[in-house]
């Protein structure tokens, strides 16, 4: 491995995973992230995210190709790699026999630690999730979110350089969404790399630097959110006036500003050939005469982004399965 | 590595070890499901083959003072380790449908470690196990002629016997992942149970379970704890007993070993 690969959290080269069957769960991925980035890798169910994530911490074989972590191979040096990452799986990892503070003393015991510095750690972090009051419960009568607050504690034990969360907030209510939000930027704030799988393009939005869009096992785009949002389109201004019969008018007017077209309930929508249109709009509106009522801004989402690149949408009917190789 | 490196990576792996049969103990007793059979069972069946009759005396070698339940007690060790170790590979094939393992296979620790630990749980649960059914035997009148040296043994013998059964059972749970199929192994017990002369002595088996009986390991282990327990040679050999049960320890170790690779290889 050359040094340059050293410089990346995560290096994949055209990775393949092909299940029993020959099911091609992972059909060729590419990518690369870099140290103390947040990569949101977004993709419908069954797009391939947790084959992709299980590879990359070594609890899969990939079928061929190759990918480092931290600069480690994840298959031929799988024990430095386990070292250095931390893991939430899409389906919480827990035995519901034990407490939560249990749980976290046998991790750290499993990183190494001493019995003393596992607890201590454990404490910690248990405090950091907020579960001090729940530690000594029994895991199994533990709340989702609680599962999942658990769960990323459980990664945290060893300061890992790589995060990898799968499916972090699925079934989260919106709080405790928001909550681990603020959790995944503070970590990330203190340096810590994150690979997050999510089926919510609003998360990746919100959290990820660069989003990875996979579907059927192939990556069909990727680029900041603002990389990809660029791609679908400029952003267009929606304009409600106070009196609808002036609707025409001020289609005509706004005609230079750019492609201006009605819009039911008598506004109007305005797609800008520039970002910085707002303005403008506004006073040549103004000096007609025209009282606006609203204005607001749409730019397009990554949904939009999802239909474009994929041709179907992230959150319908389920893609068709993955094609088998012959 | 150097050789400090080396001591260092062994006793942080001794420590994981230490860490994962502390885990799966605590988790096993607190699986009434697994408690049930592991500790009622054999006492139940102890009761039932104890109260009905008073044969002891008529049991070559068996000292004439002590009662019954003396004599079967040997087998209920067995029994108990059997069921002891079978329960250690239920509780795997739940940890990996679970996905409990995952989170073992994704620490930094030897996969070795990973099976030694569930067995060493299991040795421990054979020892806790051993000491209440020879107590209770106590309170019912058996008496243990060859000392605390010889229940010391007894205990000794059922334990590592409990560790061989979780090997074997760590084995398939790993090579199978199927919780429903060990679930079903119960049954397997009896009949290792039944084909070594738990609860009778070897003279009293029907001539075709006395050829089987030969190459049980059980048999030697039973019998090796009724020779400790009530210090007759004409009961059994405790030697036979220790080499039987730390030969079936040491097999079904490596098979269990064997397993892990195997796992690691398919996935
Ligand atoms: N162990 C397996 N054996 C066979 N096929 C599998 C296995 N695991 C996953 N698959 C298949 O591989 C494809 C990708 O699955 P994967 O779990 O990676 O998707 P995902 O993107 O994580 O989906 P989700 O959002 O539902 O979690 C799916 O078609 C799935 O059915
Ligand atoms: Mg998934």
């Amino acid at each position: 491995m050359s040094a340059a690969d050293d410089q990346r959290a995560i290096l994949v080269e055209d990775l393949v995973r092909t299940y029993p069957g020959g099911l091609r769960a992972v059909d060729g991925v590419n990518l690369e992230v870099a140290p103390g980035e947040i990569y949101g890798f977004l993709g419908p169910n069954g797009a391939g995210k947790s084959t992709t994530v299980r590879i990359l911490t070594t609890l899969l074989r990939p079928t061929s190709g190759r990918a480092w972590v931290a600069g480690h191979d994840v298959v031929a040096e799988a024990g430095a790699a386990r070292r250095v990452i931390g893991v939430a799986l899409q389906e919480a990892a827990l035995d519901p026999l034990m407490t939560g503070r249990e749980l976290l003393r046998l991790q750290g015991a499993l990183h190494g630690l001493r019995r003393a510095q596992a607890s201590e750690r454990g404490d910690d972090l248990l405090e950091r999730v907020e579960l001090v009051d729940a530690a000594d419960r029994r895991v199994g009568t533990y709340s989702g979110g609680m599962r999942r607050r658990l769960d990323l504690a459980l990664a945290l034990v060893q300061r890992p350089r790589v995060l990898f969360l799968d499916e972090p907030t699925t079934g989260l209510d919106p709080a405790s969404r928001a909550a681990l939000w603020r959790e995944v930027r503070a970590l990330n704030a203190d340096g810590t790399t994150v690979f997050l799988t999510t089926q919510y393009l609003e998360e990746a939005e919100q959290l990820a630097e660069r989003v990875g869009i996979i579907d059927r096992g192939r990556i069909v785009a990727e680029g900041t959110p603002d990389e990809l949002k660029a791609r679908v389109g400029e952003p267009a201004l929606h304009v409600d006036l106070v009196d609808p019969a002036e609707a025409e008018r001020a289609r005509e007017l706004l005609a230079a500003h750019g492609e201006c077209s009605h819009r039911r309930g008598g506004g109007l929508i305005v797609r800008m050939s520039g970002a910085r249109a707002i303005a403008p709009v506004v006073r040549t509106l103004d000096e007609a005469g025209i009282e606006v009522d609203t204005v607001e801004v749409e730019t397009p989402t990554l949904d939009d982004v999802f239909l474009a690149v994929t041709g179907h949408a992230a959150t319908d009917d389920p893609a068709p399965e993955p094609s088998l190789s012959a | 590595m150097s050789a400090t490196a080396l001591d260092r990576d062994a006793a942080v792996q001794a420590r994981v070890v230490a860490a994962l049969a502390a885990r799966a103990l605590r988790s096993q007793l607190r699986r009434a499901q697994f408690l049930l059979p592991a500790f009622l069972l054999p006492l139940l069946l102890l009761a039932v083959i104890a109260s009905g009759t008073s044969a002891a005396r008529h049991l070559p070698g068996f000292p004439s003072t002590g009662a019954y339940v003396g004599f079967v007690v040997g087998g209920t060790l067995v029994q108990g380790a059997l069921l002891a170790g079978l329960t250690a590979g239920i509780a795997l094939a739940a940890d990996i449908e679970g996905g409990f393992f995952d989170r073992l296979l994704t620490a930094p620790v030897q996969r070795v470690s990973i099976v030694l630990g569930r067995i060493s749980a299991s040795i421990a649960l054979g020892v806790a196990q051993a000491s209440l059914f020879l107590a209770v035997a106590f309170i019912f009148g058996a008496r243990y002629q060859g000392g605390v040296a010889g229940v010391a043994i007894a205990i000794c013998i059922a334990a590592i016997a409990a560790g061989g059964m979780a090997g074997l059972a760590s084995a398939i749970a790993l090579r199978t992942g199927s919780l429903s199929l060990l679930q079903n192994l119960f049954p397997i017990v009896f009949v290792f149970l039944f084909t070594a002369p738990a609860f009778f002595p070897r003279a009293l088996l029907g001539p075709t379970l006395r050829h089987i009986a030969v190459f049980n390991p059980l048999t030697y282990v039973v019998e090796g704890i009724r020779g400790a327990l009530h210090a007759s040679a004409a009961l059994g050999d405790p030697w036979k007993g220790l080499v039987a049960a730390t030969g079936l320890l040491l097999v079904t170790t490596v098979l269990s070993v064997l397993a892990m690779r195997g796992r690691l290889r398919a996935l």
